[in-house]
C-alpha cells in the first residue's frame, strides 16, 4: 500500500517516519531539510506499507521545486492514501494545506503532530470535533514521545481489512471525483469558464481557504495560558534580537571552531600511539608473507599509512562536525545564522538563506549542494555551490589542513584568511554576473533542546562515510600513489621544478599533491607528508589545496542539480582560483 | 503605511502587496494575506531584515519585500 506524507515544511515528516518505520532519514529543526522524496517500508501482518517522504509544501500549488517535486508524485502514480501531517501548535496555517487537499477529493488521514509541543504552548485541540469538521480521521501525534503511534498502527490494521475506507467515505460525502492537477496549473479552483484572470483568481480562492481554516482552528483549540512559560522560549526572543543575538550566534560559532581544532589536535596523540604499535606489526607480517621486492615494499608501507591517516586525521575531523552539525540542525540555531548573516551576506553576493547549504559544507560538500534547492533562484544556486565547491572545506579537509599545517608549523592564520577573502571576491565576482534578487522570506523554526537519539543517529549516519567511502579510498589512492614515489615516476615532474618554484615557490613534488586534489582532497597528505617542506611552502600548498576542485561526488551532484555547463565553469574557475592563490601569496608571503 | 514603519512590538493587520504576483502568493502560503494580524517582534539594523509574528509562526522578511507589504494599525 502506498501512502504518502504532505505538509507544511518542518512540521516534522520526516521524524513521523523515523517513528513509524525505524528508518533513519535526515530530520533537523529547519525548514527545507529534505531536499528528496524518500520511501521507507513498514510491515503489519504481512501487508508492505510503502511510506513517501514528501518535501515540505504551504501549499500543493506551489510553483516552486518543492511545490512542483510533491505535484508531480500526488498527480503521477496511484496511491492509497495521503497522510497529511499538521503542526498542532501551529492548526490555521496548516489546515490551508488540509482544506487544499481535501477540495481535490483526495482521501487523507490527518496527523496532528507535536501535540506536545502544542499543550506545552497552552493549545488544546478537540480532535473529535475537527474529525466531524474535516470528515477524515484524524490521530494526534508526537514523534517525539510517541504518542499516537499505536493508534496510528490500528488504523493501518482497518486500512488492510478495508481499503478503500477512507476514500469511499469521503467521495460518497462530497460527491467529488478527484481532479488531476497539470503541470500549468495556477487556480485552485474549477474556474474553466471565468472571466477573472487566473492568478488573481487562486489567490482569492485562496483566500476562502485560509478563511476556512481560521475558522475551523478556531473553533477546535482553544488556548489556556502556556503550560510552562518556559526557559526555552526565552531564549529564543534573546537570540532573535539583531545585536546581541548576534553576536552570541557569533560566538557560538568561534566556540564550535576552537572546540573543533582542540579535539583534532588533542585526539591524534593518543590514537596514533595506540594505532603505531599496530601498523608497525602491519608493516613486519606484510614484508614477512609477501616475497620480498617492489610490491612488498610498497604495500608494507602503504597499507598501514593508509590506515593511519584516516583514523588520525580524518575521524577525529568527521566525528567532531558531525556532532557540532547536528547540534545546529537540531536546536534551530542553523537559520537564525542566516538572519543575523542576511545583511554580512550581500557582500559575498549571496542571500542570508545560502549560510545553511554554506554550513552544512563544513560536514560535507555533497549534501551542501543538495540543500541549495532552498534557495531562490538557480543563479543563486549557482553561486553557492561554486562557493561550496572551491572554497568551503569539508570535515575531512579540515582534519588534513589542521593536521598537515602543524607538521610543517605552516600557518594556519593565513590559510584561513586567504580562503576567506577568496569567498569574497568570488561572491562578489559571481553576483556581478548574476544579480541577487531581493526575496528573503523564511519561517524561523522554535529553538528546541536536540534529543539525544536524534543526535546520536545523525553522527552515525554523517560518520558511515568514513568506512564506505573515505578508509577504502585513501587505502587505495595510498598504494597508488607510494607506488608512484617507490618507481620514482614523480621524478619526471623534476623538470617542473623550476616552473613551480618559480611561479608557486613549492617544489614539484607538493604541486603534484595539488594536483592530486583533483580526487579528493584529503588524498593530498598522502603526499605532503612524504616532503620535506618548509613552512612556507606548506602555507602555499595547502591554501593551493584548500582553494581548489569540488571532489568526484560533489561534481556528480552539480552535473545533476545545474548541469554539464555549470560544472565545466566551476573546474575552470577552481583551477584559476588555485593558481592565483599560488601566485599571489608566493609573491606577498615573506621568503 | 508599509510593514517597515512598524515599531518593535507594534501589531497590524496585513492590507495588500504591492509587488509581483508570485511573491504575494508566496506570502499569502506562509500565511501573510489581507486581513491577517502581524506583529514586529524585531527589525536588524542597516537595512536588514525584519521578524514578524504571524499566528504561532515566525517570519523573516528581507527589507524590500517588507517595504511592500501594507498594513494598517488598528484603532
Amino acid at each position: 500500500m502506498k501512502l504518502i506524507l504532505v505538509g507544511n515544511p518542518n512540521v516534522g515528516k520526516s521524524s513521523v517516519i523515523n517513528t513509524l518505520t525505524g528508518s533513519h532519514f535526515f530530520a533537523s529543526n529547519y525548514p527545507g531539510t529534505s531536499t528528496e522524496i524518500e520511501k521507507a517500508i513498514l510491515k503489519i501482518n504481512g501487508t508492505e506499507f510503502e511510506f513517501y517522504d514528501t518535501l515540505g509544501v504551504y501549499s500543493i500549488y506551489s510553483d516552486r521545486e518543492e511545490g512542483r517535486v510533491t505535484r508531480s508524485l500526488l498527480e503521477e502514480d496511484r496511491h492509497d492514501l495521503i497522510i497529511n501531517i499538521v503542526d498542532a501548535s501551529n492548526l490555521e496555517r496548516n489546515l490551508v494545506l488540509t482544506y487544499e487537499l481535501l477540495e481535490r477529493g483526495y482521501s487523507i488521514l490527518v496527523l496532528l503532530n507535536q501535540v506536545d509541543r502544542a499543550r506545552d504552548l497552552g493549545i488544546q485541540i478537540n480532535v473529535a470535533e475537527l474529525t466531524q469538521i474535516l470528515q477524515s480521521p484524524v490521530i494526534a501525534f508526537s514523534a517525539t514521545n510517541n504518542e499516537g503511534v499505536s493508534e496510528f498502527r490500528q488504523f493501518l490494521e482497518q486500512l488492510i481489512i478495508k481499503p478503500h475506507a477512507a476514500e469511499d467515505k469521503i467521495s460518497q460525502q462530497k460527491g467529488q471525483q478527484r481532479l488531476i492537477l497539470t503541470e500549468d496549473f495556477s487556480c485552485s479552483g474549477n474556474c474553466g469558464n471565468c472571466s477573472i484572470s487566473k492568478a488573481t483568481c487562486s489567490l482569492d480562492l485562496d483566500r476562502k481557504l485560509a478563511e476556512k481554516a481560521r475558522k475551523t482552528a478556531q473553533m477546535v483549540s482553544s488556548v489556556s495560558s502556556p503550560a510552562s512559560h518556559n526557559l526555552l522560549n526565552r531564549v529564543q526572543n534573546f537570540i532573535d534580537r539583531p545585536y546581541i543575538g548576534t553576536i552570541v550566534l557569533l560566538l557560538l560559532a568561534y566556540l564550535g571552531l576552537v572546540v573543533l581544532t582542540k579535539f583534532i589536535s588533542f585526539s591524534e596523540g593518543p590514537i596514533s600511539s595506540l594505532l603505531e604499535p599496530l601498523s608497525n606489526l602491519l608493516h613486519n607480517w606484510i614484508l614477512s608473507v609477501m616475497p620480498p621486492g617492489f610490491f612488498a615494499v610498497v604495500l608494507a608501507k602503504a597499507i598501514p599509512e593508509g590506515l593511519v591517516i584516516p583514523f588520525t586525521i580524518i575521524m577525529p575531523a568527521m566525528l567532531m562536525v558531525s556532532l557540532l552539525m547536528a547540534l545546529l540542525e537540531d536546536s534551530g540555531l542553523l537559520p537564525r545564522y542566516s538572519v543575523a548573516m542576511e545583511r554580512f551576506g550581500r557582500l559575498f553576493g549571496v542571500s542570508g538563506q545560502a549560510v545553511i547549504p554554506l554550513s552544512l559544507g563544513f560536514g560535507c560538500r555533497t549534501p551542501a549542494v543538495m540543500a541549495t534547492r532552498i534557495l531562490p533562484n538557480d543563479a543563486q544556486r549557482f553561486i553557492v555551490i561554486t562557493l561550496l565547491s572551491i572554497v568551503i572545506p569539508c570535515a575531512a579537509t579540515v582534519g588534513v589542513i589542521v593536521m598537515i599545517s602543524a607538521k610543517f608549523q605552516a600557518s594556519l592564520a593565513v590559510i584561513v584568511l586567504t580562503m576567506l577573502i577568496v569567498m569574497m571576491i568570488l561572491g562578489m565576482l559571481l553576483s556581478r554576473l548574476s544579480p541577487r534578487e531581493e526575496a528573503f522570506i523564511y519561517e524561523l523554526p522554535p529553538l528546541r533542546i536536540p534529543m539525544a537519539k536524534n543526535v546520536w543517529s545523525k553522527i552515525k549516519l554523517r560518520f558511515a562515510g568514513f568506512f564506505t567511502e573515505v578508509l577504502p579510498l585513501l587505502l587505495l589512492m595510498s598504494i597508488a600513489i607510494r607506488a608512484l614515489i617507490e618507481s620514482h615516476l614523480l621524478e619526471i615532474f623534476n623538470g617542473m621544478e623550476h616552473f613551480t618554484r618559480m611561479l608557486f615557490g613549492i617544489p614539484a613534488e607538493a604541486f603534484v599533491a595539488v594536483l592530486i586534489t583533483i580526487f579528493q582532497r584529503y588524498l593530498a597528505p598522502l603526499v605532503l607528508l612524504n616532503l620535506d617542506l618548509t613552512a612556507r611552502e606548506a602555507t602555499i600548498a595547502l591554501s593551493m589545496i584548500a582553494l581548489s576542485l569540488p571532489c568526484l561526488p560533489v561534481m556528480v551532484v552539480t552535473v545533476r542539480e545545474l548541469g554539464f555547463k555549470s560544472l565545466i565553469k566551476i573546474l575552470l574557475m577552481g583551477f584559476t582560483t588555485s593558481a592565483v592563490v599560488g601566485v599571489v601569496l608566493n609573491l606577498i608571503l615573506p621568503v | 503605511m508599509n510593514s517597515t514603519d512598524m515599531r518593535k512590538g507594534q501589531k497590524a493587520v496585513v492590507r495588500s502587496f504591492s509587488k509581483g504576483q508570485g511573491m504575494e502568493r508566496r506570502l499569502s502560503e506562509m500565511g501573510i494575506r489581507p486581513g491577517t494580524e502581524i506583529e514586529l517582534l524585531e527589525k536588524h539594523p542597516f537595512k536588514g531584515p525584519l521578524l514578524f509574528r504571524v499566528g504561532q509562526s515566525r517570519i523573516v522578511l528581507g527589507r524590500n519585500i517588507a517595504s511592500n507589504l501594507e498594513v494598517e494599525i488598528p484603532d
